[in-house]
């Protein structure tokens, strides 16, 4: 039963997979023996985890792209076509954290807005769009999108990334209704916060420097999302779609009290 | 066939509770598979026998391993748990637990690592018609029981500093639905029992995570003959759950490689829950 949780012979694209919670998930795919198409923006990064893949013994190649751009999107996808002959999976990491993310909503801009919400979510709908006719002419396939803990609570002064990441669940939700047919799955993988480069660099310094705050008592680990996301890839999830798998320290299943604590009351008689 | 070694059991001990049903033995299958060593309780030996069916007790490689000639169990490739046992009992009752906790003591199997629940003991009649004896039945055995055994076995993972609980639920335990009163208010309870023990034992290095189910069924029925039933062509997936569909599911949950998923519902259920 547990072969099916092998990546062999797999093809899997990735977006964002040369840095950060996409390098963790690049490496694991290659582990469990998928061939690798790593996407980003930047060269240097997708080829040095290219290189990695090469390294475990599995096949890899690195696309520049960027995620905003319908056009950019559809080629990178021919070129996996054209080397790999398919697409078993596609995971969509790439994501904005970028300066200026966190701002009062009279200081937003339009532009500002539209960036993150361009690469949070209109990216992933670019490139959802762009493997569905092969993956619905293989009859199969498996997308799998990237949200946050912050697609599904509030964050002060987070509105674009809130609500791209937002939308990425619902995103996921039509996608898996709407291509169940052709034999696609979708689903959303939800990080809690977990610290990478991108986040460290980042004006996220509101963000916490230790677990203590979660029910865990730590923070996660870029690794944590490997295998969530070679389970997802693989045929063990088949009957699985539309569905959400959290990691977040168990923020999301609390979080009604700073302590996770209620006061101790007695049975009123 | 590369499987990632995260998702291995080996070395760990699991105690499987079922209230009913034709899942278990590819639960424990599952579980055997990855390396576990098992203990099934139910209250009728039918139900126990059921769950080992698929394992055995004792695997053919149980010698190599206790005379450490191979390192550890195999992932994968059949039977890959050296030690497997059952024990009937009522799990309802504190007495019930506690000979299933002096079972767990008397094998000398080491501590137990893992608790996987499947208390999802069906049942369904109009609202009107539902006696209190079939409701405190049926909340016994799906609720209460889960209620009784985390606390016996939590309590001793809370002393040891590691454990994972996965509790199996219906969708139902979200969902409203006719005839089902009774039944999904007792998922509901074992899926907030989730919740809270996430927390409250988080610190302790004790995950606690629900594993939801959608329509299943043990028999291999192929998908046209199924969808002539609307409620299957009602699945966006058209075809219903197998409980082959959950067990590298629940293996990964049950392992030390889910670290920071705790507190929450992984549903498998062919895009229910997704659809409008």
């Amino acid at each position: 039963m547990l072969d099916r949780l092998s990546l062999d012979g797999k093809v899997v694209l990735i977006t964002g997979g040369g840095t950060g919670l996409g390098l963790a998930m690049t490496r694991a795919l290659a582990r469990a023996g998928a061939s690798v198409v790593i996407a980003a923006r930047r060269a240097g990064p997708i080829e040095e985890a290219a290189q990695e893949v090469r390294d475990l013994g599995q096949q890899a190649l690195a696309v520049t792209a960027d995620v905003t751009d319908s056009a950019q999107v559809n080629r990178m996808v021919s070129v996996a076509l054209e080397r790999f002959g398919r697409i078993d999976a596609l995971i969509n990491n790439a994501g904005a954290v970028q300066e200026n993310v966190v701002k009062p909503i009279w200081e937003i801009s339009d532009q500002q807005w539209h960036q993150v919400m361009n690469v949070n979510l209109t990216g992933a709908f670019y490139c959802a769009r762009a493997v569905a006719k092969p993956m619905a002419g293989q009859g199969t396939g498996k997308i799998i999108n990237v949200a946050s803990g912050f697609g599904l609570r509030g964050g002060r002064d987070l509105y674009m990334y809130c609500v791209s990441k937002g939308g990425l669940l619902q995103l996921t939700r039509t996608l898996s209704f709407s291509l169940a047919r052709h034999g696609i799955t979708a689903n959303t993988i939800v990080p809690g916060y977990i610290p990478t480069e991108a986040t460290q660099s980042d004006i996220l310094e509101s963000l916490p420097k230790s677990g203590a705050f979660l029910p865990t008592g730590k923070l996660g680990r870029p690794e944590d999302l490997g295998p969530v996301v070679v389970f997802l890839a693989s045929d063990a999830s088949d009957y699985m779609t539309g569905e959400t798998f959290i990691l977040d320290g168990g923020g999301l299943a609390g979080g009604l009290a700073p302590t996770g604590y209620a006061p101790l009351a007695e049975l009123e008689p | 066939m590369p499987i990632l070694p995260e998702y291995s059991l080996a070395g760990r001990r699991a105690l499987l509770y079922t209230a009913g049903g034709d899942y278990s033995p590819l639960l424990a299958q599952a579980l055997a598979e990855a390396g576990a060593s098992l203990l099934v309780a139910a209250r009728r030996q039918e139900l126990v026998d059921a769950a080992l069916a698929g394992v055995g007790t004792k695997s053919p490689l149980a010698p190599l391993y206790e005379r450490g000639e191979l390192p550890s169990p195999p992932l994968q490739g059949g039977v890959g748990g050296i030690f497997h046992s059952g024990v009937v009992s009522d799990l309802t009752t504190p007495a019930g637990v506690a000979q299933v906790m002096a079972t767990l003591d008397s094998d000398d199997a080491g501590p137990i690592d893992i608790l996987v629940n499947d208390a999802r003991s069906f049942f369904a009649k109009p609202f009107a018609e539902i006696s209190l004896q079939e409701w405190e039945t049926v909340q016994a055995r799906n609720a209460r029981a889960v209620f009784l055994l985390c606390q016996a076995v939590g309590g001793r993972m809370v002393q040891q500093g590691y454990g994972r609980i996965v509790n199996l639920i219906s969708g139902l335990a979200e969902r409203g639905m006719a005839n089902a009163a009774a039944f999904s208010a007792s998922q509901a309870v074992v899926l907030s029992l989730t919740r809270s023990l996430a927390v409250e034992w988080g610190p302790h290095n004790i995950r606690v995570n629900a594993l939801g189910l959608g329509w299943f069924s043990a028999d291999d029925a192929p998908p046209e003959v199924q969808q002539q039933e609307q409620l299957v062509r009602y699945i966006p997936l058209r075809r219903r759950g197998h409980p082959r569909d959950i067990g590298p599911l629940l293996v990964y949950l049950c392992s030390e490689a889910c670290d920071y998923t705790t507190g929450q519902p992984v549903y498998v259920d062919g895009g229910l829950n997704a659809r409008a």
